[in-house]
């Protein structure tokens, strides 16, 4: 949990009065532009860095006063995954166990497990260097599994991977957050990767909190009703246009390749536009519900924010426009 | 708050990690040996050497330039251990002390300055190793071989000097007790205080380069400061010597401490 926590540098500001609170086993996403504040808050909260004023509490503890005995139930992967290049897969863990002050037969034995489930059982004698990204961040991952930790930040998990090791690792983050009810706090700019993962999100923007909550509660806050496509097996009749928007519920309606895309203010309204359409002698061939993904609800409250953003030109005169509403994008 | 013990597993973790990745890079290994074996062994070597095949090499000319306290005693000697006794017993002191301080500047420039490079620092700052035991683990590893060349190469030099000086001496003149209390007390205290400031300078800049230029300004002049007296340390008295190295430590660990004190992860991460 985080109160007003805030942190300049001379730059300018890192993060600004932060107040989020995460629940014991939930995965947190922590999305923004780069220089949003990600980075610089999981720092604060892993009692890297100081902050200036606020105060955050992790696994009941101050990150400021007990920020070594808080880093010993912490992993944590950097976006550099952080490996030494001159050592073996192996020596990295080793090496990492004994900053932790872990040796012995134990901590042997969870290194091999370890190496084993991130499939790094063959490159474990061989130098880092050699290592591609997607190795490195599996190498990494491990490491910051070592000691169980009950918190995992994640830092970019993702960043410089193809799209088969991010698949592999976006993978092996999901089994991670299954496991042990263990806390988990995303960091990342990749959407797809928080989509599937994230419980909550958090939204920031220059060091600001801009948005905060689960992505179907945000997306009510944003959106009025739901989305729902019909396949009508070609582009819509101007018959069948007509007949989706006379029903009441309706709000909207946007025609395409294969039929319409509605927004209605209630699910049941979905089943009352399919009825008026075949009455119509329009065959449906699906009803698909299209539930705003993480990445609508994103682009939808960076939309909003930049153009909440006081420019330089003066504002317009007359009353205040009601906020836009932005195209959803899906990938 | 209670003082908390230093977690000295954590910190031969650091120091091993360290220590290994340097035995793995030749070129830094390469030239970390070179210096010491040119300078400690086979300098003292063909100074031996010379000293044999000559009936007598003139120092008299040389003798007259420096202190008398140093002169007289070597003038004393017959003509051809003069050469012998003025080089290897005397003049080659504060090698003693410059390259051990040489050899490890390296690694001290490296401690934090290389992690940034390598993108290595913020994972070891998210560890739970406390803030005073990774300073004081990086330090220990520079220290650690400036003291093991400084041993070992006395060690060389010693059994090299005698052996080749031996036709001449017939006699074993080094090591006294002096070059004892050299070797074994002022030479580490240097090496502190050098060090230590080397790694306080890496901790403040972005690369080794960086360190290496501004921490060689730094310690440069107190390390000359240092070696210009360590001939006139062979020719005090024993409890001179100890105390002058006494001073000497005693200003080391005062800046080894400040660096500890002043060393905070805020302070690094924030250069990251």
């Amino acid at each position: 949990m985080t109160t007003g926590l805030t942190r300049q540098f001379p730059g300018g500001v890192g993060l600004d009065s932060l107040s989020i609170d995460v629940a014991p086993g939930e995965v947190l996403a922590l999305l923004g532009p780069n220089g949003a504040g990600k980075t610089t808050t999981v720092r604060l909260l892993n009692g890297v860095l100081a902050p200036d004023a606020g105060s955050a509490t992790v696994l009941g503890l101050d990150p400021v006063t007990a920020g070594d005995e808080l880093r010993a139930r912490t992993g944590v992967l950097t976006e550099h995954a952080g490996l030494d290049d001159r050592l073996t897969a192996r020596e990295n863990l080793r090496y990492a166990a004994m900053v932790r002050n872990l040796r012995g037969p134990a901590i042997e034995s969870r290194i091999e497990e370890l190496l084993h489930r991130f499939g790094m059982t063959e490159r474990a004698d061989r130098l880092v260097r050699g290592a591609s990204t997607g190795q490195r961040k599996r190498l990494g991952l491990a490491r910051a599994l070592l000691h169980d930790p009950d918190v995992l930040f994640l830092d970019e998990p993702t960043s410089g991977l193809d799209p088969t090791a991010t698949r592999d690792v976006v993978e092996l983050i999901g089994s991670l957050a299954s496991e042990h009810g263990r806390t988990i706090v995303l960091a990342t700019h990749f959407l797809g990767e928080a989509g599937r993962l994230a419980d909550r999100m958090a939204v920031l923007d220059r060091g600001s909190l801009i948005a905060f909550g689960r992505p179907d509660d945000l997306a009510a806050e944003l959106w009025d009703g739901m989305e729902c496509d019909l396949d009508l097996g070609g582009s819509p009749s101007a018959a069948a246009i007509d007949a989706a928007n006379a029903v009441s519920g309706v709000r909207d309606t946007t025609p395409h390749a294969r039929g319409i895309t509605i927004r209605v203010s209630t699910p049941d309204v979905v089943a009352g536009v399919v009825r008026s359409l075949v009455a119509h002698q329009v065959d449906v061939h699906a009803a698909v519900p299209r539930p705003p993904t993480l990445e609508d609800v994103y682009f939808e409250i960076e939309a909003r924010r930049a153009l909440e953003t006081p420019t330089t030109t003066p504002p317009p005169t007359g009353p205040p426009a009601p906020p836009p509403m932005r195209k959803r994008v899906r990938t | 708050m209670s003082r908390q013990r230093t977690d000295w597993v954590a910190v031969r973790g650091v120091v091993g990690k360290d220590l290994r990745a340097v035995r793995r890079s030749k070129s830094v290994v390469i030239p970390m040996l070179a210096v010491p074996v040119l300078l400690m062994i086979v300098l003292p070597a063909v100074i031996g050497l010379s000293a044999r095949a000559t009936e007598g090499v003139g120092v008299d000319r040389l003798l007259t330039s420096i202190p008398g306290d140093l002169a007289e005693p070597i003038l004393s000697l017959p003509e051809r251990e003069q050469l012998i006794v003025l080089v290897n017993g005397y003049l080659l002191a504060p090698l003693f002390l410059i390259v051990p301080l040489m050899v490890s500047a390296v690694l001290a420039a490296d401690a934090f300055a290389g992690e940034k490079e390598r993108k290595t620092l913020e994972s070891l700052l998210h560890s739970p190793i406390r803030a005073r035991d990774l300073f004081v683990a990086k330090f220990l590893t520079a220290f650690l071989p400036a003291v093991a060349v400084s041993w070992l190469g006395f060690v060389a030099f010693a059994i090299v000097t005698n052996t080749i000086a031996w036709p001449v001496m017939h006699r074993m003149f080094v090591p006294t007790k002096l070059w004892m209390v050299m070797i074994l007390w002022v030479a580490p205290a240097v090496a502190t205080l050098g060090l230590s400031v080397m790694v306080r300078v890496s901790a403040r800049t972005s690369t080794s380069q960086e360190a290496n230029q501004l921490g060689g300004a730094v310690i440069l002049p107190l390390i000359f400061l240092a070696v210009g007296q360590s001939t006139g340390l062979l020719l005090v008295d024993t409890p001179v010597a100890i105390a002058i190295g006494a001073v000497i430590w005693a200003v080391a660990l005062v800046l080894l401490r400040g660096g500890v004190k002043r060393f905070t992860r805020d302070a690094l991460v924030a250069q990251v």
